[in-house]
């Protein structure tokens, strides 16, 4: 037990104190879906613009199922899990063959693809209303309907999620993703096969998006439109660079800041999604590193002011 | 009757392809010569539609506005080079998406605030109102200028960046920008310069389309997608290849729009992912 992980249970356990049920709940499946984002980003180096895909793909399917026939909560946790995996591996397989700034418009452009055909195929998803009356259905004769139970399994499904990402990133094939987001082409000289493995980053990426997908629509009891858009594409990436994309931890704690600030800025005005891209935008350009950077720099800042005086003298100027 | 529909949604497909491409090449020029993914693209695009609504407002003139509203879009371009993305050259793309997506919402909601979240329509010009026989099916006028217009701004384009001297300095900067910089060439200033003019080539496309389309503050977001499709098939730069794709998607989204209306946005996607399948590295083999 790491110091990280103590800090996680303590939030864990304090998290609902705090925050309504709902916010806090929302905080861990938003962690969730940065976990499988930042695989590919902090990790592999593959920016994906298109993580809502697998998101609303699987919250779609898994909801609809959930309504129309009844399924149980785990059969459609994995179907949840697995629908988001091979929409990953298919969009991954078209976006893997290029890089760069083709990898980010490809992403973005078929995301875009699943949102037109959400939207326009309205007799399933709802179209522009959402797919509403999701059942959050009991679980091992246990009632998720309270928010509390419902708080706790998903915060126990996070800390599952957790400890999978950690084993992933530290095998094997977490340190070939990070060899490749280093030096892409010494990984493929030291014979790994570079696009075979982006496609597996992508499809865990894709599955934990699913998890948290279905997660998201059993909260709210609803799939609404913007799950598949690329806006909630969007904040995820922001979620993941202000918590800060190089640590394993980082997601986690970008979730609580980008939750709590779009919780914050929604109620204070209907036009919030200004406040919000004001807010990327001061992001950017003045706390770049996210948090985990920001709060080492302050300490330091804090260090060079408490300093004896004949140390700020001689600091060059 | 039924081939006269089918060609007035030829002719469409022609019309909203040209457009299709000059979003394209003003995206590709942005995003080859800065290296940076341009989010903004789309909500710039809308902007300038919106300039063109005011302007028409003010002084009554089209084709006053239609010079004017690029010309502004453009201005705003030059401001967001240099306050936000110059400072970016060595963050990343990540930061460079965050920053130019942050970008989009903030004009998105911009135009919601000044205008209205409501759609608004266009009329054509006095000049362009109405229709033409063209022997098979009866064609509004504007939408031939439009294809008229669209067409003579690519090939002005093209003329820019293959016949003079700054044309061929921008792509220079899409091949080698370490060089261009060591032939004494000012990077900066190019970069500006791309931007502005990519920036311009989204709001005459904006400006173009209002009298078709009408005018809504989300009426970027799709242009965006169908900008990257342009580009991810035509590869950065690329002006022929652009006008290729571009055609290939309009015509796509006009003809399946005939049988299958609900599926027409959704098909400009399809048809890349398609390509894309048969040729990952696009049309042209540029990755």
């Amino acid at each position: 037990m790491t110091k990280a992980w103590l800090a996680i249970l303590a939030a864990v356990v304090l998290l609902p104190l705090v925050v309504r049920h709902a916010i806090a709940t929302e905080i861990w499946i938003f962690a969730i879906f940065g976990l499988g984002l930042n695989l590919l980003m902090g990790y592999t180096g593959l920016l994906s613009f298109g993580q809502a895909t697998f998101f609303g793909s699987a919250a779609y399917v898994a909801g609809y199922l959930l309504k129309y026939y009844g399924v149980n909560v785990f059969l459609a946790l994995g179907i949840g899990v697995v629908v988001g995996a091979v929409s990953a591996a298919a969009v991954g397989y078209l976006c893997v063959q290029r890089s760069g700034l083709y990898f980010i418009m490809l992403t973005f452009a078929l995301n875009q693809m699943f949102y037109f055909t959400a939207y326009q195929w309205t007799t399933v998803t709802g179209g522009e209303d959402g797919m509403p009356g999701i059942p959050r259905p009991s679980a091992l004769g246990l009632d998720i309907h309270r928010p509390l139970a419902y708080y706790a399994a998903v915060a126990l499904l996070f800390l599952l999620s957790l400890w999978i990402m950690k084993r992933i990133v530290e095998s094997p094939l977490g340190k070939i993703l990070q060899a490749i987001r280093e030096n892409e082409l010494r990984a493929e000289a030291l014979g790994y096969n570079v696009p075979r493995m982006k496609l597996a980053a992508f499809v865990v990426g894709g599955a934990y998006s699913g998890l948290a997908g279905v997660l998201y629509a059993m909260l709210f009891g609803i799939v609404p439109l913007e799950s598949i858009g690329f806006v909630f594409s969007g904040n995820v990436v922001f979620a993941t660079l202000i918590g800060g994309s190089g640590s394993l931890y980082g997601p986690v704690i970008g979730s609580f800041v980008f939750i709590w600030l779009s919780e914050s800025v929604s109620t204070m005005w209907a036009r919030w999604p200004l406040l919000l891209g004001v807010a990327f935008v001061i992001v950017v350009l003045f706390f770049r590193g996210g948090v985990v950077e920001a709060w080492a720099r302050f300490w330091a800042w804090r260090a060079a002011r408490r300093a004896p005086a004949a140390v700020r003298i001689d600091a060059p100027r | 009757m039924k081939t006269g529909l089918l060609f007035s949604q030829l002719l469409n497909g022609l019309a909203t392809g040209m457009l299709y491409a000059l979003m394209g090449i003003g995206l590709s020029i942005i995003t080859g010569v800065l290296n940076i993914p341009n989010f903004a693209h789309g909500a710039l695009f809308a902007l300038g539609a919106y300039l063109l609504y005011t302007v028409i407002q003010l002084v009554g003139n089209f084709w006053l506005a239609l010079l004017l509203a690029p010309l502004g879009v453009g201005l705003l371009g030059i401001l967001i080079e240099y306050g936000g993305i110059r400072p970016l050259y060595k963050a990343g793309h990540d930061y460079q998406l965050l920053l130019t997506f942050g970008l989009s919402l903030i004009i998105t909601e911009g135009i919601i605030i000044v205008w209205s979240p409501v759609g608004m329509s266009q009329l054509p010009p006095p000049l362009l109102r109405g229709g033409v026989d063209l022997g098979i099916t009866f064609y509004p006028k504007y939408r031939l200028f439009v294809m008229v217009a669209a067409t003579l701004l690519v090939f002005g384009a093209w003329l820019f960046l293959e016949k003079t001297r700054y044309g061929a300095i921008m792509r220079a900067g899409i091949e080698d920008k370490e060089m261009v910089a060591l032939l004494g060439i000012d990077i900066h200033r190019l970069f500006t310069a791309a931007f502005a003019l990519g920036c311009v080539l989204a709001g005459i496309a904006g400006a173009l389309t209002a009298p078709i389309r009408g005018l809504n503050p989300w009426m970027g977001v799709d242009m965006l997608g169908i900008a990257f499709v342009v580009v991810a098939l035509a590869g950065l730069g690329n002006l022929l290849g652009s006008i290729v794709a571009g055609l290939l998607v309009g015509l796509a989204q006009s003809l399946v729009a005939l049988v299958w209306p609900e599926a027409s946005v959704a098909v400009i996607f399809a048809v890349m992912a398609a390509v894309l399948l048969v040729r990952p590295q696009g049309l042209f083999g540029i990755r």
